[in-house]
């Protein structure tokens, strides 16, 4: 796969420098820490909204699915950490097979019905207290392990982990926009019913685009379980996973890969360090505002305005 | 055991009042615009803390507040109509987050203004316990059915009397026709605007005067608004009424059978069931035919 060296130079810059720099700031490494979590899940919304075509209201129902099931599979069954990470996206693929009767649904339908899957996962959360400890929610759950006497659960080790899960996810959104399915998916953007005609099934495609979304939003829920070491059911399926990704991935461009990430780093960073110390409670106002006008002023985010050229390049690539 | 079922049936049949108001807004706007208004919920909490600064701080009735709401709300339902009305391609999906990024500013200037505690009514005399032959239930609650049943009876006359009421059937139905018999689609959309704000700021002080508020309210009340929506088909008036109280009743059964745990439970099965076995609704194919 093509990486530009300017691409390499920002890995290596991510995977170096960055510990090295602000390794030692606790609170700064949380804040990016928790800026990669949204970063992830805008990743998996922008990849459903972009290449599926479809704007969901409902991604804290995998990162909450995924959430859950990587906690009490390492608390249960004793599984290692990263295994049950891995699963915890098969889990929420799972989940998401129940929503397949959605697909069929347009725009506004399928925004909302799986919103509503969202709501039914938590009320089960907190119903099904036998597993999943119901309202109390879960205590002391595993944190990530040693690797070669490399302490993985402190901040620098968690900053890597993320890290490493976002390249993977860029890697995977690249090949696939890339692959037959990408090309499909854009003929689709521009005419479902066209594509139909010449014998693309646009419902099977739907259907893995929201996999993929799933699969992806659910590990990072994992992820972030076993960074936190607590759940608990209004905390996994908040309404928070849903807005910070949305804000993230329409201010840096949902047509874009890189556009969420980088806009969930500047979203968050910005309102956790001048916004909320601006005004304590309430202050997710200024992401709504910031979400009116990019719709209005700038629908394609703002990674298309900054470098203008970066449809060609990606072309390319 | 029955005597609890009809209390309840009648406790529903109360709330889906308030409830067919406010759905009848989203589906007016929808009908007119093709825009689904996910900041209409916040707009309705809008008129409900606007009851609660007029109870809590002029020491009136929570009833006083109903003209100020009608101007705030409705200001801001024209507002949200010339935001959406800004956006220039793929309005559908566009408008969705649009409106969805204003709810969460009207959700947060509530936050702001009037803190997360939840609020409720201090009215005893809205408060008192009516019966009506078998049944109780709170003196607002019985007042606030009987005045979301005249609006309807208004809005029922409006729509199938009044021009600019046809206009927006009209619209809804087929745009360009409209446009062809002399209807400016724009008015119509402005016209289907404050109508929904006008229903939200009687629904909304119509909840606080029963109920509690709190400013993660509003979000809910778009839900459970889009869910009657679903369950009438889209585009049925009539459908929309049945469909509040359906819910209504459905919830208060909930509560009374189960637990209040499970409340929002019902509606959004109630949902997925009507959008997986009947996609146009309860009452889709009546709207079809005219």
């Amino acid at each position: 796969m093509y990486v530009s060296k300017t691409g390499l130079a920002v890995i290596a810059a991510a995977y170096i420098a960055v510990p090295l720099v602000l390794g030692s700031n606790n609170y700064v490494m949380s804040l990016i820490v928790a800026s990669m979590i949204i970063g992830g899940i805008a990743l998996a919304w922008a990849l459903l909204g972009n290449l599926g075509g479809m704007v969901s209201f409902g991604h804290s129902a995998f990162f909450g699915v995924g959430a859950y099931v990587s906690a009490l599979l390492t608390m249960k069954t004793g599984m290692p950490v990263f295994a049950a990470m891995l699963l915890g996206g098969v889990g929420a693929v799972v989940a998401s097979l129940v929503m397949l009767p959605v697909l069929r649904l347009k725009g506004p339908y399928f925004a909302l019905a799986i919103l509503a899957y969202a709501h039914i996962f938590k009320i089960i959360a907190t119903e099904w207290s036998s597993v999943t400890g119901g309202s109390a929610g879960l205590a002391s759950v595993p944190r990530f392990p040693e690797l070669m006497g490399f302490d993985l659960s402190g901040k620098i080790g968690s900053y890597l982990i993320i890290l490493t899960v976002l390249l993977a996810f860029v890697a995977a959104y690249r090949a696939i926009r890339a692959s037959h399915y990408g090309i499909a998916l854009r003929a689709m953007h521009d005419s479902e019913d066209a594509t139909r005609v010449v014998g693309v099934n646009s419902t099977l495609l739907k259907a893995l685009m929201l996999f993929v979304s799933a699969f992806m939003t659910g590990v990072v829920g994992a992820f972030n379980v076993h960074y936190i070491n607590f759940l608990e059911p209004d905390y996994a399926f908040s309404g928070l996973w849903v807005t910070l990704p949305i804000v993230a991935a329409i201010f840096g461009g949902y047509r874009t890969i890189l556009g969420p990430l980088v806009g969930a780093v500047t979203v968050y960073l910005v309102d956790q360090l001048i916004f909320k110390s601006l005004i304590p409670s309430g202050h997710q106002l200024v992401l709504g505002a910031l979400l009116v006008a990019m719709i209005i002023f700038s629908p394609g985010g703002l990674m298309p305005l900054l470098r203008k050229d970066s449809r060609r390049k990606h072309a390319a690539a | 055991m029955s005597e609890l079922i009809l209390q309840a049936l009648y406790s529903g049949v109360l709330q889906g009042g308030s409830y067919a108001l406010i759905a009848l807004g989203l589906a007016l706007v929808f009908g007119t615009m093709k825009v689904i208004n996910l900041a209409h919920g916040e707009l309705v909490l809008l008129a409900a803390y606007m009851a609660y600064m007029v109870e809590s701080k002029l020491g009136l009735s929570p009833l006083f507040a109903i003209p100020l709401a009608l101007v705030l709300v409705c200001t801001c339902a024209v507002l949200v109509y010339f935001l959406v009305s800004l956006i220039r391609k793929d309005r559908e999906l566009n408008s969705l987050i649009l409106t969805y990024g204003i709810g969460i500013i009207l959700t947060n200037a509530v936050l702001l203004i009037w803190s997360a505690d939840v609020r409720s009514t201090s009215s005893a005399w809205f408060q008192d316990a009516v019966v009506v032959g078998p049944f109780y239930s709170m003196r607002s609650e019985l007042l606030f059915f009987v005045v979301a049943s005249v609006l309807m009876a208004g809005l029922w006359w409006w729509l199938s009397r009044s021009w600019y009421g046809r206009a927006v059937r009209a619209v809804s139905s087929n745009r360009d026709a409209a446009k062809l018999m002399g209807i400016n689609p724009r008015t119509t959309e402005i016209v289907s605007f404050v109508v929904a704000g006008i229903l939200a700021s009687f629904a909304g002080v119509a909840i606080f005067s029963y109920g509690v508020i709190q400013p993660a309210f509003g979000h809910a009340l778009t839900v459970k608004a889009f869910i009657i929506t679903v369950l009438a088909g889209i585009g049925s008036i009539p459908g929309v009424m049945v469909g509040g109280l359906l819910l209504g009743i459905a919830e208060a059964l909930t509560v009374t059978l189960a637990s209040s745990a499970l409340q929002e439970l019902v509606g959004m099965a109630l949902f997925l069931l009507v959008l997986f076995l009947m996609p146009n609704g309860l009452f889709g194919a009546k709207a079809r035919r005219g």
